[in-house]
């Protein structure tokens, strides 16, 4: 067991934990996060991203005992006061959604990707998302979510 | 006109989907919960001799094991033939099959027992091969069913003989197609708890078809329907996967559940979901077809074997669908299919998307291709001539006269949208002046019948409840797999009441609150459900319209308007619109029920079995896409540019929602053609998860145009038909025509693999004896993380002191914890992600020192590595994903060794040393030596890595280099080249470095061929006189190796393409 300190969508959170859970387990065990999703395991299919320290992480390859004063943000924390974000929003309004379950680790790396860079070309969105594997849409409607979020 | 049908409307679950608060399967927890995991086999085919629990049972945690014995039902099972083990007896059929179940308090502790549990075997050579399996003294491998053959299913029209006889000529091909994994992103997750009330369960989970789970789960259990309720959980994806597997899943947890008496979860990491679960079935197709002179097709004679794996599931099904779609979209007079479905030792078959039409499909369509280009006419020649007209006749005898035969629209469609003929003039004009890519566009169509057919009972159900303030709910029948079935139903309730969508919700269906719709398969979805979802609310507007007819003023129903929540006479302004709400308060009032059961039955269909003629579907959909591509015909990588999809779907009901399915449908085709590659060899899975079995990422789709025709359909809600399935079948076959458009080459067998497109077939790895199926070597159970004590040092002098061989090192991790998920073995590890001393990037005149928990992001947005060390910034940027590079650090790359290492090759060419240290010194080693062979380095139990040292270069140098993946992103690199090079004033090369990565047994410099560049002109002629002596360094080296006949000419070729890139890149 190991003790960690951080911050989870701006709440400072203390556990007691075994060291062999992953990131993906404290979310969804300890703190009943379970918008965050597991596919794979293996990070190969991004549906467990969450934004660690400003960056994008598969959280199903990162390491309870790593955590020490990580700052994590999941999808919970992405609407704000019962109002859907202006990426969520375009998600719905595109058909983004099908099944679902890639749109947690698919909105934080959109989100991630937009908090740096507002205005990012087809290719950087592209950059941006290919860790993140989606069965459903053939992505062509989240390209375009994202792509419309960035319109100025 | 209608008020929401054909509009772009948002799915009605994407709020609490869009902010991860819908509840999926494995979201859900019961108080009391227990956790389980399977034990299961370790080979694919032989006796089991002995289980032991002993050790298991007493385990911390552990309350109940389930076996064969303890199986208070039916103990086999299937959705036709019961020949399905849920939990095996004394033998195992497939390396999917599942001997024991445990339950226990956690994850952890089940899946700890499920290894303890030790069994015996005396191993059964396995039939791995279909065509094996088929002989007449092939092993049975289900004894009491007498035949390996699970089902014939034989068609005949005319006579085929005389109609070979007849034909000008007469040709015969054989086509493959390999297992297809559906790769749903969620894994499969099932919960099942106690119900008091029926002395039975409640099942939840990721369930496609939850009246089936019932059923599977009531004979398990040896209850009655109604003491089983399921409860669907948020689906994430099923196409058509999340049927038998989860079933026979409930079964076990329910079994559990009835022992401990308390909830039981099973969920699936993805390993062991790739490896229960089933696939799409794989086909051998023979096709024999006589044509005349002007390509009028005269006869068919078609054989299929498909290789149905250890159980029969769905086969009847699938392959019945074959049958009658096997010559494609033409009308011949003379036809004879046979198919066999047949048992094997692999993975087993069933549902998936397409439905045993895909194959077909890429066979028939690849041979009317080929017979265009025998005839010297064009493939929409080739199409028009024979392809089903109004009144056309297909192979089973059935006349196309009951809705709009619409295969030459779609056509003309697909090749107007996609400027077809212009753009194949360009692509010829482009391939003239390129020698290492090519580009093609080709084209497929179909017909597929819609919904069940002959081969079920097709009917639905569906309810429709108005409340006394308006608002509607609608429950059905049939299940939500993601692919938007609420949304259309809230729709076609919104459409007949005339009331706004929002008025109308959908409510999650129970096996127990509404009559059983039949499986949510077939794409029979909108056309059956959406049927039961109108005569539900037209009922409900009959019994509002009695209630307010006089006040209206009329006598007939259809006299009056129903829209924006109003109702009012038709062409009458003078009689005032009645709000819905009134009408709906005035029917509480006057006493009538506003709730009402929908039903749709189909219509009639037949078929008789033993000639294959009938009328097999009461309707039909026609769809055509037109594939454009381009090939790197040195490595055999394939580009989908651009999909133009045509599809008549009848009627569109939510047009936001069947685009979705179009691009979705569309991007599983393109992987099924090249990416998709189910591994299985001796029965053992090769690909076990979804790093080696590959789908498409968002930089493998390119463009595709969604274009929906509209033919309405008699049958049909407002007229609409199907669209999952079609949008999936189409793209292996147009790929593959313009596959031979790009390299003149026809290819017999999908997924186009890089081997497969460069010498014709693709190349499999030698099994090892351990693995021939025949061993019986202990395999790990469930894959996880466990037993893991991590330390973390605050800096490097207390990492230093601690480090022995205690401690394995993490960093990132993106490796080790990988590593430590595959070997579940305890590890000690030492964390120094951290250690400031290893953040920086520091930089001195002529060097610069990058520390080894560096992450790769760090690497590639670093202005001075940009500026000096462009080689590097290449092939870093090619590691992994976005979130890998942000996790992933320099060093692990480098200490790790993998022959894949992106980082390593360019680094070796800068000449890096590596620094590592311990708490007796430091020493810099030479990366080059530093790494000794794959996955081993220099490195001693004590040492760390601190830092790579590169010099900076003083000239310029030129660099190109090349990373080969199979994919466009995420790879495992397959191979690597790396050249940097520079020219002193008389353009002579002066300094001339060539690295390659994944090529020999580790990354090195190739320096004799460095000598021969060095000093010279770069010139065409130059690096052809490296092409010899290369050949003979790799042949070498590698020579022996099953992978080189493709490795050494495609490292040539690519070295060769390095090196005039930087000529290019030197002129200018
Ligand atoms: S679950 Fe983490 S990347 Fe797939
Ligand atoms: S919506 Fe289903 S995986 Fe993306």
């Amino acid at each position: 067991m190991i003790k960690i300190n951080l911050k989870v969508n701006n709440k400072d959170c203390q556990l007691d934990v075994d060291d062999s859970l992953r990131l993906i387990d404290v979310l969804r065990e300890h703190l009943g996060l379970t918008g965050t999703k597991e596919g794979c395991g293996v990070g190969e299919c991004g549906a467990c991203t969450v934004i660690m320290n400003g960056e994008t992480v598969c959280s199903c390859i990162v390491l309870a005992g790593q955590l020490q004063n990580a700052n994590i943000e999941t999808i919970e924390n992405i609407e704000k006061n019962y109002t859907l974000s202006r990426l969520q929003e375009l998600f719905l309004k595109n058909g983004a959604i099908q099944c679902g379950f890639c749109t947690p680790g698919m909105l934080m790396s959109a989100k991630a990707l937009l908090d740096k860079n507002p205005n990012p070309t087809e290719e950087e969105i592209k950059e941006a998302l290919e860790g993140n594997l989606c069965r459903c849409t053939g992505y062509i409607p989240i390209l375009n979510a994202i792509k419309e979020a960035c319109d100025k | 006109m209608h008020n929401i049908i054909g509009k772009k409307v948002t799915r009605v679950d994407a709020y609490e989907k869009v902010t991860g608060k819908a509840i999926y399967g494995d979201d859900l927890k019961l108080a009391g919960m227990l956790h389980s995991a399977c034990r299961f086999t370790d080979i694919p085919a032989g006796k089991i001799t002995k289980i032991d629990i002993s050790k298991a049972e007493k385990m911390e945690g552990v309350e109940a094991i389930a076996m064969y014995k303890d199986i208070p039902g039916k103990k086999r099972l299937g959705p036709i033939r019961q020949d399905h083990y849920i939990l095996v007896d004394d033998e195992v059929f497939y390396i999917g099959d599942v001997i024991a179940v445990v339950a226990a308090k956690s994850k952890e502790q089940a899946c700890a027992a499920a290894d303890a549990i030790e069994v015996e075997y005396e191993p059964i050579e396995g039939i791995f091969d279909p065509a094996e399996a088929i002989k007449p003294d092939a092993r049975h491998i289900h004894p009491d069913f007498k035949s390996n053959i699970v089902v014939h299913y034989p068609l005949v029209k005319g006579d085929i003989n005389k109609g070979f006889s007849q034909s000008d000529h007469v040709i015969q091909r054989e086509y493959r197609t390999g297992f297809h994994e559906h790769a749903y992103i969620e894994p499969e997750t099932v919960t099942a708890a106690l119900d008091p009330t029926t002395k039975g369960f409640k099942i939840y989970g990721s369930i496609q078809n939850p009246f089936t789970t019932r059923k599977i789960v009531a004979l398990f259990m040896g209850l009655n329907l109604n003491q089983v309720n399921v409860l669907g959980s948020t689906l994430g994806g099923s196409f058509g996967g999340k049927d038998d597997i989860i079933n026979y899943m409930a079964c076990r947890a329910a079994l559990l559940c009835k022992m401990t008496g308390k909830p039981v979860k099973l969920t699936y990491t993805r390993e062991e979901s790739m490896r229960e679960s089933y696939k799409r079935h794989p086909y051998i197709l023979n096709y024999k077809v006589g044509f005349n002179n002007n390509g009028l097709l005269k006869s068919m004679k078609i054989d299929i074997i498909a290789d149905s794996g250890a159980y029969s599931s769905q086969s009847f099904f699938v392959t019945w669908r074959s049958v009658v779609q096997a010559t494609g979209p033409y009308e011949i007079e003379n036809v004879q299919t046979d198919i066999r479905s047949v048992y094997t030792n692999n993975s087993y078959t069933a549902a998936f998307r397409g439905f045993g039409s895909p194959q077909i499909i890429f066979a028939q369509e690849s041979l009317m291709d080929e017979i265009a280009a025998i005839c010297k006419i064009s493939p929409l020649d080739i199409r028009k001539i024979n392809g089903f007209k109004q009144g056309s006749v297909t192979a089973s005898g059935q006349k196309l006269s009951e809705h709009k035969v619409s295969l030459d629209e779609v056509i003309e469609k697909a090749t107007e949208k996609s400027t077809y003929h212009k753009k194949a003039e360009e692509y010829k004009n482009l391939n003239l002046n390129s020698t290492r890519y090519k580009y093609g566009i080709g084209l497929a169509c179909s017909y597929r019948g819609c919904s069940l057919g002959a081969e079920g009972t097709d009917t639905t159900s569906a309810i429709v409840s108005v409340q006394a303030d308006g608002s509607a709910y609608v429950l059905a029948g049939l299940n939500e797999n993601g692919q938007g079935l609420r949304t259309t139903f809230c729709m076609v309730a919104s459409e007949v009441l005339g009331i706004p969508l929002e008025k109308v919700a959908f409510l999650e269906p129970q096996t127990g609150t509404i009559p059983d719709g039949g499986p949510t398969v077939a794409s029979r979805g909108t056309l059956t459900g959406g049927n039961a979802v109108i005569d539900a609310a037209q009922n409900i507007k009959k019994t509002i319209f009695n209630v307010i007819k006089d006040e209206l003023k009329v006598s007939d129903i259809n006299d009056t308007v129903w829209e924006n929540g109003f109702i009012s006479v038709k062409n009458n302004k003078s009689i005032a619109p009645i709000s819905f709400e009134k009408a709906v308060e005035n029917s509480f009032k006057a006493g009538v029920n506003l709730s009402a059961y929908g039903w749709f039955k189909a219509p009639e269909v037949s078929w008789h079995e033993e000639t294959g003629q009938g009328n097999a579907y009461f309707t039909y959909v026609y769809g055509c896409q037109i594939a454009e591509i381009k090939t790197d015909t040195y490595t055999g990588k394939i580009e989908v540019l651009k999909v133009t999809a045509v599809h008549d779907v009848g009627k569109v009901i939510n047009r936001l929602g069947i685009e979705g399915q179009v691009y979705g449908g569309v991007a599983q085709g393109i992987g099924y053609a090249i990416l998709e590659n189910f591994s299985i060899q001796n029965g053992i899975i090769k690909s076990p998860n979804l790093d080696e079995y590959l789908l498409p990422t968002i930089k493998d789709i390119h463009e595709i145009d969604a274009i929906l025709v509209e033919n309405e359909d008699k049958y049909g809600p407002f007229g609409a038909k199907v669209i999952g399935e079609p949008t999936l079948e189409l793209a292996s076959a147009a790929i593959n025509n313009a596959m031979k458009m790009a390299t003149g080459k026809y290819f017999y067998q999908i997924p186009l693999t890089l081997e497969r497109v460069c010498l014709g077939n693709d190349l499999v790895k030698p099994s090892r004896q351990s693995e021939a199926g025949l061993s019986t070597k202990k395999r790990k159970q469930a894959p996880r993380v466990s037993g893991v004590k991590i330390i973390t040092p605050s800096n490097l002098k207390e990492a230093l002191e601690l480090k022995s061989d205690k401690y394995k090192i993490i960093s990132g991790g993106t490796d080790v914890v990988i590593d430590l998920r595959k070997k579940n073995e305890p590890e000690n590890l030492l964390n120094i992600f951290n250690l400031p001393e290893l953040k920086s990037i520091t930089v001195s005149n002529n060097e610069i020192s990058i520390g080894s928990a560096v992450s790769v992001t760090d690497i590639i947005t670093n202005k001075t590595i940009q500026k000096h060390f462009p080689m590097l910034v290449d092939a870093c940027s090619l590691i992994g994903s976005k979130q890998i590079r942000n996790r992933a650090t320099f060093g692990g790359n480098i200490v790790n060794a993998a022959p894949c290492a992106d980082s390593a090759p360019p680094l070796i060419a800068y000449g890096a040393t590596v620094l590592v240290q311990s708490k007796n010194g430091k020493r810099e080693i030479p990366l080059a030596d530093f790494i000794v062979t794959n996955y081993k380095t220099q490195i001693k139990p004590d040492e760390i890595v601190t830092a790579i040292i590169v010099p900076i270069p003083q000239k310029k140098f030129y660099h190109s280099y090349y990373q080969l993946g199979r994919r466009n992103a995420v790879n495992i690199t397959r191979m690597s080249v790396g050249v940097i090079i520079s020219f002193d004033n008389k353009n002579l090369i002066d300094d001339c470095r060539i690295v390659s990565g994944s090529l020999f047994e580790r990354p090195q410099r190739i320096s004799e061929i460095e000598k021969i560049l060095s000093g010279k002109l770069l010139t065409e002629t130059l690096i052809s006189e490296t092409e010899d002596p290369l050949h003979e360094i790799i042949d070498k080296a590698i020579g022996k190796r099953w992978s080189s006949v493709y490795k050494t000419p495609v490292f040539i070729d690519l070295f060769k393409d390095v090196l005039r890139d930087i000529i290019k890149k030197n002129n200018g």
